[in-house]
């Protein structure tokens, strides 16, 4: 466990992601044990926001709790299982050299912080559940830590990615060209040709005291195409993730409503969002 | 005493001397000074309605809640502050980002405490309770902003360093304002009304300060 959480923490740093690290197609990290803390992180973060059902009104609610807890990695782990695929299907059609191993563990890294972020804020957020009774300022309290940290998530995905290709790139320009490669090469476009001449990837060794995990893209480049794939997945992640915490609500349960695992089919996320906010402010 | 005084010195005076000193030893100093002051502060403020009877009481419990609430809220907000600081890559820098941290805060709970005298002339002058409540928010605002006044002098190599460090001490601020007027609003009350019974907490009142306060604006926006 504990060299999980090292991996973590390599993650969090960058030390994992730096371009002295990625010499190889992947992370180099250990997919299984991370998805273990993901999973961990997730339940912990679920804790915290149980506290509003077990210190609400009229609790403690200790199934709502429970059933918290059970769904907030539920929820990551399905939208995982539901955008990975896509994600892998558009980035192989575009061309990007990234594998399916290189992907995924990109996918788990980024879960990872994003999952990280969340647990960090776990503490605010339970604090907020024990003290407020406001039920509709809770829930956009939630949703706020999940925006957060997911942006963090998409932004961390995002740096791998340029630092991915660039290694890549600097591994493919040390190897001898094979007759396939040459072939591969030439049906390339005059453009990016074009592009490679005028501007030569600007590889240089980072210090990962100087980049973190979230800064140093500045200066290295991507494939528009596969630039394009990646935010485009991000964005149906996001709405994705947003439907499908619609879907396995209830997360907190309503004060003086008896506990239900889930809710009946009805309205979508983006609806019941408005209605909240309204609420708050009515 | 000597070695108190010159501590005290070192955080108002931002002196390289709080900083270079080993973490842990730093810490502990700096919440010793943000328990002892924060007391102070709290003790004087809680004593509004006198100190006779059950009325010592509520001062007892603002001693101990000011403390609380200076040490509670950045309990509650270093996670993220860790997290989010590794992310950005200024993990290297975080025991002495934590110690600027602590120090902004234990500056904070001194000042207060230097103001706790005014804060006592006042109550003798005038026995309104509402004047009272608005003289100790001010009190509060002035240490509030003598704190952030210390940060930013604190943070001031961290930044020269590196300029990322900005960022942080931004996001620093945002997340403890967020959580330190809610934890305000769950610790009250600390002045304690003269007519309403000594208590702890206003367990049955905790509610939410952002919605009373959105709440307040609309009504005077709508009537």
């Amino acid at each position: 466990m504990k060299r999980w959480l090292n991996h973590l923490d390599r993650i969090l740093r960058g030390e994992a992601t730096r371009l002295g690290t990625l010499r190889e197609d992947n992370l180099e990290i250990e997919s299984g044990g991370l998805l273990l803390v993901i999973l961990l992180l997730a339940m912990l973060y679920g804790v915290c926001m149980g506290f509003f059902a077990g210190f609400g009104e009229g609790g403690p609610f200790f199934m709502q709790w429970l059933a918290g807890i059970v769904k907030v990695p539920s929820l990551f782990l399905l939208t995982v299982a539901v955008t990975f695929p896509s994600l892998y299907v558009f980035n192989a059609l575009v061309g990007s050299r990234l594998s399916f191993t290189a992907i995924f563990q990109l996918l788990v890294a980024s879960l990872a912080v994003n999952v990280a972020v969340l647990a960090s804020l776990g503490p605010i957020v339970a604090f907020f559940s024990v003290s407020t009774t406001s039920y509709p300022f809770i829930l956009l309290l939630n949703v706020l830590a999940f925006v957060v940290s997911g942006v963090l998530g998409f932004a961390f995905m995002l740096q791998t990615l340029y630092r991915l290709d660039a290694a890549q790139r600097r591994r493919l320009s040390a190897l001898p060209e094979t007759d396939g490669e040459r072939g591969e090469r030439s049906a390339e476009t005059l453009e990016s040709r074009q592009d490679r001449k005028q501007s030569p990837p600007p590889i240089v060794a980072q210090s990962v005291e100087e980049t973190g995990a979230l800064w140093g893209a500045r200066g290295l480049r991507l494939d528009r195409r596969v630039k394009t794939v990646f935010v485009s997945w991000m964005i149906v992640f996001g709405l994705v993730c947003a439907q499908m915490a619609w879907v396995l609500r209830p997360f907190l349960g309503k004060p003086n409503e008896p506990f239900q695992w889930f809710c009946p089919r009805e309205s979508n996320f983006l609806q019941a969002f408005w209605d909240t906010l309204r609420a708050l402010l009515s | 005493m000597t070695m108190l005084l010159a501590q005290i010195d070192d955080i108002l005076r931002c002196r390289q001397a709080v900083q270079s000193r080993r973490a842990g030893s730093a810490l502990r100093w700096m919440v010793g000074c943000i328990l002892a002051f924060g007391m102070v502060y709290g003790a004087v403020m809680g004593a509004f309605g006198g100190i006779c009877g059950d009325r010592l009481w509520q001062a007892v419990y603002s001693a101990v809640k000011t403390p609380l609430l200076l040490l509670g809220t950045s309990l509650i907000a270093w996670p993220s502050f860790l997290v989010l600081n590794t992310l950005v890559g200024l993990r290297r820098d975080l025991a002495r980002a934590t110690t600027a941290l602590m120090a902004a805060q234990a500056g904070l709970a001194i000042v207060l405490a230097s103001l706790a005298p005014l804060t006592l002339v006042w109550y003798a002058s005038s026995g309104d309770y509402g004047d009272a409540l608005r003289f100790n928010g001010m009190m509060f605002a002035v240490a509030c902003l003598a704190g952030q006044w210390l940060l930013r002098d604190h943070y001031r190599l961290l930044i020269e360093r590196d300029a990322r460090h900005r960022w942080m001490f931004w996001t620093w601020l945002a997340i403890y304002v967020f959580v330190a007027i809610q934890m305000s609003w769950v610790f009250r009350p600390f002045v304690g009304d003269p007519g309403a019974p000594v208590e702890f907490f206003r367990r049955e009142k905790w509610g939410n300060a952002y919605l009373v306060v959105a709440q307040l604006i609309y009504e005077m926006v709508v009537h």
